[in-house]
């Protein structure tokens, strides 16, 4: 090798190249942990992405070494519904088999979350588990080169900003091609929308059986065949777009999942008796879409070879995170806490709250923030119509209390109040339900997270343990 | 019409409102929902096509062809025709998808529609003139299109906030006779009552002798008009 000024330099950059990056990774790392330290003590929630952020700026590249460092891989989740709960449930799963998982906080699935999540990490994390946005998939894909990719569902979600659910599933499938080799991607068989898309890369599939929900669905996609665009016909739907389904017209079909949840019992809002690999079980959250999130955790399992056996057992205690559904305490009544995001998940949680005995009333809280959807009008393919025959009152919430009060307006049920003020809303519904009973709140994302804050900031409120 | 393949986009909420608001005033109100290979029910008052998507748009493309003489007809006789996005671009001339593949439409207005990449979408408000009565009205678009109106057609309305039919020239939907056009979600009809009923009182003024419709308590809708209008793009 020559000994010009040229040789010089390359033979420098080679050895103080890693010597720069290491110590820009030990000050991204470092520098992430105090942000999210500050964060934390100013009150700013679990979701900051100020961390993230930082490291990118400070050391390009983070992640991909970060990931690279991981002795049991990276999983990945994306999909329009679930991606929080299967994320956590693959994370729980592993961690039980004794991994060191690392995760990101719910809602922080954006790339610079999952920079943020990396940089905290501790020495010793070996796996990362990550749930990740559908328009930020494919720059994980390529930063994190997981060693799988579970993919949940495409439903109609926030489509100001992707348009229509078919650029999602495009988005899912341009990250899930450019996987590095080896990599095994998991799909849901159930979805006719999403398992087209991906079939010709080998997925393999997850479904739920024994649950017939709605039979005219009106709050799934138009159902038509991926291959020739004729109507759909249904075998078994399981709820919105998602069962066995054939075309009308041409030979395609639903494929057989590897692995299935078959539902026993669906009928409360915290319980699921499934069985699944010759074992029954009974988790403690509810509903099909949790049901479809558990076989997509036991299938990513299995395919980390850990049976469902196995799997299965951190499932039984396992409580959705952050959010989801949560119960709590403010001023003397209970309330349930539960995310609505779409008409689907939307409907669902409607269909639980409806099955749960001590619901009293209930809180509607609709906001148009970015992380909400900016258009609100997924509200009217929403079936508020069952919560409006139920009887239940009704208290309206949010940036949007007014269009969800006239949406129930128009389902049948006119609120008893609209309050945009979240305290006003929550203390409204204290009010009207009698002793005893639970209030439920539905909330989008932003309506979610105020609610919380604010019970948190009052003096009078307090979070009730998680109890049985 | 098409309401099996139309109706990705709330369009629900808008048959839900003509049909209420119909039905509050005391009108018996059947719904009758006509897809693809179906006849335009005889009789119908009001018509909706509403939004969806380009893949669901081309798939009805050769069945527009049959529905022509049907809808003009209906529109001939009294009906009232209302488009909403992918409705409102198949009631035109011509539409082009994004991979430039372009499907004749129903030919009721004289409106020609043309997808590009970039989609146009954020909070809107247009001023509007809809048979002799103004609205205000307020939505949210959400649209690849690009619409440009022939001679024929009115626009429905100016846009002070928004870029409406192209972004370039101003205007909001399309109005020609009984047909109508926009591209405003919201769903327009609960977020404009008096949208609704404009349209349901030239729909059913044949029945009632061209009475006005009996108001309605609209607080409630007021109040999603404002939250909707104060919307920042």
């Amino acid at each position: 090798m020559s000994t010009t000024g040229a040789g010089t330099n390359a033979i420098a950059r080679d050895a103080i190249g890693p010597l720069l990056t290491a110590s820009h990774d030990g000050l991204a790392e470092g520098g992430a942990r105090s942000i999210r330290v500050l964060s934390r003590g100013f009150g700013l929630g679990a979701g900051t992405s100020a961390p993230g952020l930082f490291v990118e700026r400070i050391a390009p590249g983070f992640v991909a070494r970060r990931s690279a460092r991981l002795r049991d891989g990276v999983v990945l989740v994306s999909g329009t519904n679930g991606k929080t709960t299967t994320a956590a449930m693959i994370a729980s799963i592993l961690s039980a088999q004794g991994l060191d998982v690392v995760t990101n906080a719910s809602g922080a699935n954006l790339f610079r979350g999952i920079a943020g999540a990396l940089a905290v990490a501790p020495r010793s994390a070996s796996a990362g588990v990550f749930e990740v946005d559908e328009g930020a998939l494919e720059r994980v894909v390529r930063a994190t080169r997981p060693r799988m990719l579970v993919l949940t569902n495409v439903f109609r979600d926030q489509l100001d900003r992707f348009g229509e659910p078919e650029m999602v599933a495009k988005a899912l499938t341009g990250a899930a091609q450019v996987l590095p080799p080896g990599a095994v991607i998991l799909a849901n068989a159930d979805d006719p929308l999403l398992w087209p898309s991906v079939e010709h890369l080998s997925p393999s599939g997850f479904g739920v059986r024994g649950h017939r929900g709605r039979t005219q669905s009106i709050d799934g996609e138009p159902e038509l065949c991926a291959r020739c665009g004729s109507s759909l016909e249904y075998l078994e739907r399981t709820f919105a777009h998602l069962g066995q389904a054939r075309c009308s017209r041409c030979s395609w079909r639903s494929t057989t999942p590897g692995l299935t949840v078959e539902i026993r019992d669906c009928s409360g809002l915290e319980r699921l008796g499934i069985t699944t690999g010759g074992c029954e079980i009974l988790l403690r959250i509810g509903g099909v879409h949790n049901a479809y999130n558990t076989a997509a955790s036991l299938a990513a399992a299995s395919a980390l070879g850990i049976p469902p056996t196995l799997a299965i057992q951190p499932l039984q205690t396992f409580r959705p995170p952050f959010g989801r559904t949560e119960r709590l305490e403010f001023e003397g009544t209970r309330f349930l806490l539960v995310l609505m995001k779409n008409p689907a998940g939307a409907g669902a949680v409607i269909d639980q709250i409806l099955g749960e005995r001590d619901i009293a009333t209930v809180v509607v809280m609709v906001s148009d923030q970015w992380s909400d959807g900016r258009d609100v009008s997924w509200i009217w393919d929403a079936d508020f119509e069952s919560l409006a025959r139920s009887g239940l009152p009704v208290v309206t919430g949010g940036r949007r209390a007014a269009d969800a009060a006239v949406r129930l307006k128009y389902a049948g049920s006119v609120p008893r109040a609209v309050l945009p003020n979240v305290v006003g809303a929550l203390r409204r519904a204290c009010r009207i339900a009698p002793i005893g009973g639970t209030v439920a709140i539905l909330a989008t994302y932003s309506a979610m997270l105020d609610v919380r804050a604010a019970i948190f900031a009052s003096r009078v409120g307090r979070m009730a343990p998680v109890t049985g | 019409m098409y309401p099996d393949v139309l109706r990705t986009y709330g369009d629900r909420g808008n048959v839900l409102t003509l049909l209420r608001r119909a039905e509050w005033r005391g009108f018996r109100v059947a719904l009758d929902e006509a897809t693809i290979g179906e006849s335009v029910p005889a009789g119908a008052r009001l018509i909706l096509l509403g939004g969806g998507t380009d893949r669901a748009q081309r798939t009805m493309g050769p069945d527009l062809a049959k529905r022509r003489h049907e809808l003009a007809a209906a529109a001939e006789s009294g009906a009232v025709v209302i488009g909403i996005c992918g409705g409102y671009q198949l009631l035109g001339e011509r539409f082009v998808a994004a991979d430039g593949e372009a499907i004749d439409g129903l030919g009721l207005l004289d409106a020609k529609t043309v997808t590009r990449p970039r989609r146009i979408t954020g909070p809107v408000r247009a001023v509007a003139q809809l048979w002799g009565r103004a609205l205000e009205l307020v939505g949210f678009e959400n649209h690849g299109g690009r619409t440009s109106l022939g001679p024929r057609a009115d626009p429905l309305g100016v846009v002070p906030k928004g870029q409406g039919n192209n972004g370039r020239d101003g205007t909001e939907g399309a109005l020609q006779g009984n047909v109508v056009g926009t591209y405003l979600h919201g769903p327009v009809l609960p977020l404009n009552p008096m949208f609704a009923d404009t349209l349901l009182e030239r729909a059913l003024g044949p029945l009632t002798g061209w009475e006005p419709l009996s108001p309605l308590d609209d607080s409630l809708e007021r109040r999603a008009h404002e939250a909707a209008r104060r919307m920042k793009r």
